[in-house]
């Protein structure tokens, strides 16, 4: 027994060693020239499905057949959507045609995929595949405006696609209790951490600009205003304003989202 | 004689540039900087009015505006208005030469 678990451990230290000599002879090939093995695309698309979809079997579907609802859809697929996914007779734009994975084709992704796990995946995005969380940019209401549409798109020729009018009017944000830690989940929807080192969230936390660790304690923030939560979330969503010179630029931050990073980076150092 | 201009050439640099490390701190320390930032190595430098000074040589931007290189620091340093019309960093009358030793010592933090 003893002698069994000795030989398991000595196989799992030199499992461990291969694959980390593996990864440091920069044998794998990062280039996005470099297809999936099919083997290793099938394992990724399965792992990726399945994942899906045990979180989002508990999503309660609204009604989509609605035209409204699909008429705002159409006009965020519009804005979101067509550069990567192309549509019915539309190319994708040249750059999302290098992506690897190639982004799929949503005619066929509304044709066999339940409403709810097009909403999750539109909401939460898909780690390095390219395919965007939409949650922060995109109103709850949208999100389900977007999969409505997008459950349409197999019933349009081509043509019906192109005629078809889209309502661009936005669904209101409504009012929210201010929430620190989806601040938190909020700062790394805006890329800050590119920029600042910011303690706590993982990512390049370059020196590009000063770092935020010690925010919730700092006198001045911008160069020049108190740092109180309100100025706070005011140059989060309008560096430019405050700064005009600055090289940090307006990131289209919400009101909300503002006011929760301003809660969570105001606890930064305390 | 040649061979002996070149020891003392290459015993005196790495104590040079302790002088001048040395001579950057204090004046880091005699303009105040420390009240309100935080820098490695400098007593006291421990405020939290602007932002940490800490590994400012591998910092893009100064003052969020200038790409950071030794003349634009220079610059900031002895007229930060003239960067930023709205900072609250002072004028605090650096000299050239004081200026330029802090800014080498500032930007060989990484």
């Amino acid at each position: 027994m003893k002698k069994a678990l000795i030989v398991i451990g000595a196989l799992l230290v030199a499992g461990a060693a291969a694959a980390a000599g593996l990864l440091y002879s920069g044998v794998y090939d990062v280039s996005a020239l470099a297809q999936h093995l099919g083997p290793t695309f099938r394992v990724l698309d399965v792992a990726m499905k399945r994942s899906v979809k045990v979180r989002s079997k508990d999503i309660v579907v609204p009604p989509l057949e609605n035209p409204a609802l699909i008429a705002r859809g159409r006009a965020r697929f519009e804005e979101h959507c067509v550069q990567c996914h192309g549509a019915p007779g539309v190319a994708p734009h040249a750059f999302a045609l290098g992506l690897t994975p190639a982004a799929a084709n949503l005619v066929s992704t509304g044709e066999l995929w339940p409403a709810q796990d097009i909403y999750w995946v539109v909401r939460h995005g898909l780690k390095m595949t390219g395919m965007p969380a939409w949650e922060f940019r995109i109103p709850d209401e949208d999100l389900w405006a977007t999969v409505a549409f997008v459950k349409w798109l197999p019933k349009l020729s081509p043509a019906d696609y192109a005629a078809m009018k889209g309502d661009a009017s936005r669904a209101a944000e409504g009012t929210h209790p201010v929430d620190p830690e989806r601040g938190r989940l909020a700062i790394r929807q805006y890329a800050c951490v590119t920029c600042h080192k910011i303690p706590g969230i993982v990512g390049a936390n370059a020196p590009v600009g000063p770092s935020l660790a010690h925010l919730g304690v700092r006198k001045i923030i911008g160069g020049h205003l108190p740092n109180t939560p309100g100025n706070l979330a005011a140059f989060l969503r309008e560096p430019r304003k405050y700064k005009p010179d600055g090289a940090m630029p307006e990131l289209g931050v919400t009101e909300r989202d503002a006011r929760d990073m301003a809660a969570w980076l105001g606890q930064q150092g305390r | 004689m040649r061979a002996w201009l070149i020891l003392a050439l290459v015993m005196s640099s790495p104590a040079h540039a302790g002088d001048e490390k040395d001579k950057a701190r204090l004046l880091l320390r005699q303009f105040g900087c420390g009240s309100c930032h935080r820098i490695p190595e400098v007593a006291d430098a421990v405020g939290d009015v602007g932002p940490s000074l800490e590994k400012f040589g591998a910092r893009s931007y100064i003052a969020g505006i200038l790409p950071n290189n030794t003349d634009n620091l220079v610059r900031f340093i002895r007229d930060p208005r003239s960067v930023d019309s709205r900072t609250a960093m002072p004028n605090l009358g650096v000299g050239e030469a004081h200026a330029r030793a802090m800014a080498a010592y500032l930007r060989s933090l990484r």
